[in-house]
């Protein structure tokens, strides 16, 4: 470390890269999930409502609550796909530069999946809530409304490729290093 | 610099914190019922509770409640439906067990003695517990408020059941999403130290 002078920056250095790496996975699942589940409850919730006095919408309006587990789905993807970033590194390197940027790069990544899918789950479940609400009314809206839904859940695709990206850089360092 | 201080003794901490964070999330932290807490009177059994509940239930404890006021609700003008109601609390019941699962997983991977926890392990299994205790939690949100909302309207139109259980069903995938990570993730936790 450059001078011996405490700064903030030495705090930040001296926490693990282990502890970035697995709250980055956690958040990346967990958060992802909420969404999923925030927007299953919006969605479903009004279709439920809306289908007592139409039920005949039930079963096209189901296809709202299988975007909004799209969205787990993603994070659980990326979950997968970052605890296989996560190595074990000699404990004369877990400090290094290297491998405290990969640590970084899992923690980002997670958090950019998770809270993009965060969104993206909001946001289709309430168009899906107003899909249904709609379409007991009137069911050549549904189709429309679809359109709208599926351009929310392009959302939580750029969170997941963009969170891909990112874990590409986390390489930690070989032990021969 | 880092003086050699490899933070590997504290390592349980994490392993327990994430076990610990496994269960509480997905089950209860505490949770107070309805009627306990703000008793109805007879006229006032259409009123929104769900605004009046301010609890920290978690998981499985708030898909329980949300369904079970439900399930109260509307069985008071339908008794014959309520056992075919209880589907959600079943339900939500079921993610405490995702929790419990991944709790004892995680509980019985730290063993100092019968093999080195390093901080790695320890950082996995506390991985494992956030991600499957709060996927649990969310999914007991959503399991909640669909049921509520499900028992309600089935109630009204009975043709709406099958449709109610779908979404439940999607909503419990969800749990078992973090599930299926969390066990991911606590099978990493023996494989650490490279050197």
């Amino acid at each position: 470390m450059a001078g011996d002078t405490a700064t903030w920056a030495h705090s930040l250095a001296k926490i693990s890269p282990y502890t970035f790496s697995a709250i980055g996975i956690a958040v990346a699942i967990g958060v992802s999930v909420l969404g999923a589940a925030w927007g299953i409850f919006i969605t479903g919730s009004s279709l439920i409502g809306a289908a007592i006095k139409a039920p005949r919408i039930t079963s096209k309006n189901l296809i709202s609550v299988i975007f909004c587990e799209a969205v787990a789905i993603y994070g659980v993807i990326v979950a997968i796909i970052l605890q296989t970033k996560l190595e074990s590194v000699p404990a004369s390197q877990l400090y290094a530069p290297e491998s405290l940027r990969a640590g970084y790069a899992i923690f980002a990544s997670g958090i950019i999946v998770g809270f993009a899918n965060l969104v993206c789950g909001v946001c289709v479940g309430i168009i899906g809530s107003s899909c249904a609400l709609s379409d007991a009314q009137n069911s050549s809206l549904f189709v429309k409304i679809l359109v709208i839904e599926i351009f929310g859940s392009a959302l939580g695709l750029f969170g997941v490729i963009v969170g891909i990206i990112m874990s590409a850089q986390a390489s930690w360092p070989t032990k021969s290093a | 610099m880092s003086s050699g201080f490899s933070g590997d003794e504290t390592a349980p901490f994490f392993g327990f914190l994430g076990a610990a964070a496994a269960l509480v999330f997905s089950c209860n932290f505490f949770s107070f019922s309805a009627e306990n807490i703000f008793p109805r009177k007879s006229m006032n059994f259409i009123t929104p509770i769900s605004q009046r509940f301010v609890f920290s239930g978690m998981g499985a404890a708030y898909g329980t409640a949300k369904s079970g006021v439900g399930v109260a609700s509307m069985g008071v003008m339908r008794p014959e439906l309520v056992m075919k109601s209880i589907v959600p609390v079943v339900m939500a019941g079921v993610l405490g067990i995702y929790g419990l699962i991944i709790a004892v997983i995680i509980s019985t991977g730290i063993n100092p003695k019968a093999k080195s926890y390093y901080l790695f392990d320890g950082y996995a299994h506390l991985s494992s517990g956030l991600a499957c205790g709060l996927a649990g939690l969310s999914a007991g949100m959503a399991i909640g408020i669909v049921g509520d909302a499900g028992v309600r309207a089935n109630a009204q139109q009975p043709k709406l059941f099958v449709g109610m259980i779908l979404i439940l069903i999607f909503a419990e995938a969800l749990a078992l999403y973090g599930l299926i990570v969390g066990i991911i993730l606590s099978s990493r936790a023996g494989q650490s130290r490279a050197d």
